[in-house]
């Protein structure tokens, strides 16, 4: 053995002292590193662990109707029916066991933005704002009750609940259709939108009334009906708000 | 959250088209660039000191060293870049410590540790391992001990020795070729393996990464060995400096060939996604794939080396022309980086618009950070060359 490590280049040995050191000092490292690091099971195990220990802020949702009966009551028929009051109060467990702690209560603008702000991925109907144009340097309380918020009055138009499809449909080929053409809409509608719902067209022959070649409506493309994609909803293919074809690239894209 | 919603009021009105909610800001920012310019560098200037171990140029011989020191200072500050991004470099052992071996992501901590360590590192202790034995016998303070260290303590300096040293080297390097291949076409792999962006998704891309690299590291040794030969008032070996234009010139060539295969097969494939890549390209890239990349870093480097080799230019010209194209080429290969990584991240996967990225000024991963890590090789470098001088000195000139 040692004959062998003799007749090794010195330079080799050299290297190989150092290439161990550090294969050692790495596996050393790896060894110290509890096994909850390492192995994806006992890290799950360990993080639930962890996180259960911490101490409970939130009371939860129905902590609070003991005493507030009357805030939840109001609050279950409004609008907001859904939220929990620590959504907006933070959280309250200190109070809620021992009242003489007050519970926060945020009435900054921020505080309804963050779910009232305009943004495109929230879903159909979510009533949004515009917080830079709708009436600003006003708190959001002074005009809308936070238990029960309703718009002083009712919208007029769509597009104040269905704002991004509208937009959609200003640059589309059907700008200069209403959307009460294809939707039949009961005016309870904009009360209780899901109460209430508007119709959706329910087939084909729908769109054939402007579309098909026997259609008397001037100024539209025409298809024959029968053979265009015939197995299928006119929809599912042409998105309705942006029929797009020969718009494309020079309407969408400026 | 606030102030993300915020960044989408201020980003909206800066895209054009339909773009998906979450496509306003951009998750890849300049780092991201700098990150495969960096490990480009590496890979081209290593094999760049390969020509002259494994292909035997002999005319490359003043630049080897410098080559190998140049891949080591970007090696090392390579990582730099990605760990600055995460947000938390700090934390960055964990990863080296616990890494996820079904990540792609994660094989870059590997490809790079075994390039560093077992390539790099390597190649360049046995080269210099009996300058330092003979260094350290001349120096009397702290750079004595530190040749010590350096050396490993080796002492043998006998013509056995050092036989074995050049053999080592010439494996080393063997491995190391493929090695700087795997270290720039990882890079390459992890954009092209995205199947969900067609900007990205190509067989093709590792390939050009590693072109490109190869004429970014020829590139910057080339400028680095004008400006150093300068500095140090010596002069320029012309046969060198030729011979690597030379090599620039075909690799730019090959490279700009499989770039434009590139776009040709995007072309005549026309995918859904043609339309809005040639928006892109139209728009939002112009300047910086139009003008910077292909003219700039392509085209009229190109012409000066064709018209290097057909007037024959006399010596002084010739310098000055090739400093010229390499720096335009350092600029290209750059905004190459800026095309692939940024430009991908410019168009909705909705193909219906397109979005637009402002840099950061300050912050871990803004503007001046990047300015930062493009100058940290340098100085890295200053040091390497001043702690182990790639040039020959008279009393070394023993091999
Ligand atoms: C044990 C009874 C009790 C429970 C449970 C309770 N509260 Fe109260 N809360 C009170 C009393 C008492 C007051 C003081 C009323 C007053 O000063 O008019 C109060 C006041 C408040 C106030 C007004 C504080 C202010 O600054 O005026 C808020 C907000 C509030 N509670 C929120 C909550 C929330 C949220 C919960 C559920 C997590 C909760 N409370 C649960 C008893 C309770
Ligand atoms: C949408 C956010 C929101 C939710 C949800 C909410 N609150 Fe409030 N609450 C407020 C705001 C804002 C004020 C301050 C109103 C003001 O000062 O005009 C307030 C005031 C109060 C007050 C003190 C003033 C008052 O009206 O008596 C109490 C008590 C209170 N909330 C309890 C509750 C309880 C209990 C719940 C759950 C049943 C709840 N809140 C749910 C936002 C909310
Ligand atoms: C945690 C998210 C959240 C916060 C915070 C919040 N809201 Fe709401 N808000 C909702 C939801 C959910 C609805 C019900 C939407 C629906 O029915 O589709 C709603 C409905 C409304 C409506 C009714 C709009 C309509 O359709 O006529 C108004 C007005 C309103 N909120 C105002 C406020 C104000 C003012 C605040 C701040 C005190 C606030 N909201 C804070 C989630 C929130
Ligand atoms: C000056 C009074 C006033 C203030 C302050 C005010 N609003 Fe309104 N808000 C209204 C009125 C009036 C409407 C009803 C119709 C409209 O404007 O479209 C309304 C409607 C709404 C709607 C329903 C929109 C829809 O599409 O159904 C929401 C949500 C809303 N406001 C949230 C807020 C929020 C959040 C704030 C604070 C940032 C706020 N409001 C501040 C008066 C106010
Ligand atoms: C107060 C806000 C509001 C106004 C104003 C409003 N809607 Fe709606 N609309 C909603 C909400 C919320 C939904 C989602 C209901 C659901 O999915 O439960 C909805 C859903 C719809 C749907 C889809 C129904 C379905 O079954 O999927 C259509 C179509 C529609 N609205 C058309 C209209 C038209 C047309 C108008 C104008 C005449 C209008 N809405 C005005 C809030 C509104
Ligand atoms: C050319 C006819 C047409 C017009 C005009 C039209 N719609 Fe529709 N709309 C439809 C059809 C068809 C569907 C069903 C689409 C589907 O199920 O994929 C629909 C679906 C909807 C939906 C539910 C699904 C979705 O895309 O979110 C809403 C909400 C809606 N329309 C609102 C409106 C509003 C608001 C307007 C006016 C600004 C309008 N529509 C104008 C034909 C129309
Ligand atoms: C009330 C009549 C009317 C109805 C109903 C209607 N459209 Fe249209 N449509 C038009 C008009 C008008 C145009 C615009 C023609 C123009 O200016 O080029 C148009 C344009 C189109 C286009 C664009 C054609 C092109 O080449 O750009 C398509 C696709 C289309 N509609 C599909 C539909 C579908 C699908 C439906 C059923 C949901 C439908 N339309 C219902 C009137 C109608
Ligand atoms: C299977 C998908 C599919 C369905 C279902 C479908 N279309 Fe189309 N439509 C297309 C395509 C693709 C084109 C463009 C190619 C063409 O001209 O055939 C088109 C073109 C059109 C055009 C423009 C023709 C022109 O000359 O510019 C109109 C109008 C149209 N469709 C209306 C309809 C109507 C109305 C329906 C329902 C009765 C419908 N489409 C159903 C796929 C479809």
């Amino acid at each position: 053995m040692t004959g062998f490590f003799k007749r090794l280049p010195e330079a080799v040995v050299r290297v190989g002292i150092v290439f161990l050191l550090f294969i050692t000092t790495v596996s050393f490292a790896r060894w110290m590193i509890p096994a909850s690091l390492k192995n994806g099971r006992e890290h799950r195990t360990a993080t639930v662990k962890r996180e259960t220990a911490k101490a409970i802020h939130y009371a939860g949702a129905d902590a609070c109707t003991e005493c507030h009966k009357e805030i939840n009551a109001v609050k279950t028929e409004g609008y907001h029916r859904n939220l929990s009051c620590e959504t907006c109060h933070g959280a309250a467990k200190n109070h809620a066991e021992d009242p003489d702690v007050k519970a926060v209560t945020d009435k900054v603008r921020e505080a309804c933005t963050r779910c009232h702000m305009y943004d495109p991925s929230r879903p159909t109907g979510f009533p949004q704002i515009n917080p830079v144009v709708h009436n600003p340097r006003k708190q959001c309380v002074e005009c809308h009750k936070p238990h029960s918020p309703k718009p002083p009055h009712v919208p007029q138009e769509c597009q104040a609940c269905h704002g991004q499809i509208a937009r959609t449909k200003e640059v589309s080929p059907h700008v200069d259709l209403p959307c009460t053409t294809c939707h039949t809409v009961d005016v309870q509608h904009k009360v209780s939108p899901r109460e209430v719902r508007a119709q959706i067209p329910s087939d084909r022959s729908f769109c054939a009334k402007c579309h098909s070649i026997d259609s008397p409506v001037k100024e539209t493309q025409k298809v024959d009906i029968k053979t265009h994609g015939e197995k299928y909803l006119c929809w599912q293919c042409h998105y309705p708000h942006e029929p797009e074809l020969h718009s494309y690239g020079t309407k969408t894209l400026p | 959250m606030h102030t993300a919603a915020h960044a989408m009021l201020f980003l909206l009105p800066q895209t054009t088209g339909y773009i998906f909610p979450n496509e306003a800001e951009m998750p890849w920012s300049l780092l991201i660039v700098v990150y495969p310019y960096l490990t480009g560098l590496v890979a081209g200037a290593f094999i760049l000191a390969s020509l002259v171990k494994v292909f035997n140029v002999k005319e490359l011989q003043p630049v080897y060293r410098l080559s190998l020191l140049t891949a080591l200072a970007f090696l090392l500050i390579a990582p730099l870049p990605l760990l600055l991004h995460l947000g938390h470099p700090e934390r960055s052992y964990e990863i080296f410590l616990t890494p996820n071996l079904t990540s792609a992501m994660a094989m870059f901590g590997f490809v790079y540790a075994w390039y560093l360590m077992v390539v790099l590192l390597l190649e360049i202790w046995f080269t210099y391992r009996r300058e330092l034995i003979v260094w350290s016998q001349g120096e009397r303070t702290v750079m004595k001990v530190v040749y010590r260290v350096l050396s490993l303590f080796s002492v043998d300096t006998s013509e056995e020795s050092a036989a074995f040293d050049r053999k080592a080297i010439k494996v080393i390097t063997i491995v190391g070729i493929p090695s700087a291949f795997l270290l720039h076409g990882y890079v390459g792999f992890i954009f092209g393996s995205v199947k969900a962006n067609p900007w990205w998704s190509s067989v093709l891309m590792p390939i050009v990464f590693l072109f490109s690299a190869i004429v970014s590291g020829i590139a910057l040794v080339t400028f680095l060995y004008m400006v150093l030969t300068t500095l140090r008032r010596e002069r320029i070996n012309m046969a060198c400096l030729d011979k690597m234009a030379s090599f620039l010139f075909y690799a730019v060539i090959l490279d700009f060939s499989l770039e434009f295969l590139d776009f040709i097969h995007r072309l005549y494939e026309s995918e859904e996604s043609i339309k809005i890549l040639s928006e892109l390209v139209m728009n939002r890239l112009f300047f910086s794939l139009g003008v910077i990349q292909v003219l700039l870093g392509m085209f009229v480097p190109l012409g000066i080396m064709v018209l290097i080799r057909v007037l024959r230019l006399d010596e002084e010209l010739r310098k000055l022309l090739y400093f010229v194209a390499v720096i335009l080429i350092q600029l290209g290969i750059f905004a190459t980086r800026w095309n692939v990584v940024i430009g991908g991240q410019m168009f909705s996967k909705s193909f219906r618009g397109l979005m637009e990225y402002k840099a950061k000024i300050g912050g871990m991963d803004g503007f001046l950070m990047t300015l930062v890590l493009l100058v940290l090789p340098f100085i890295v470098l200053t040091v390497l060359i001043k702690v182990l001088p790639p040039w020959d000195r008279p009393e070394s000139v023993a091999r």
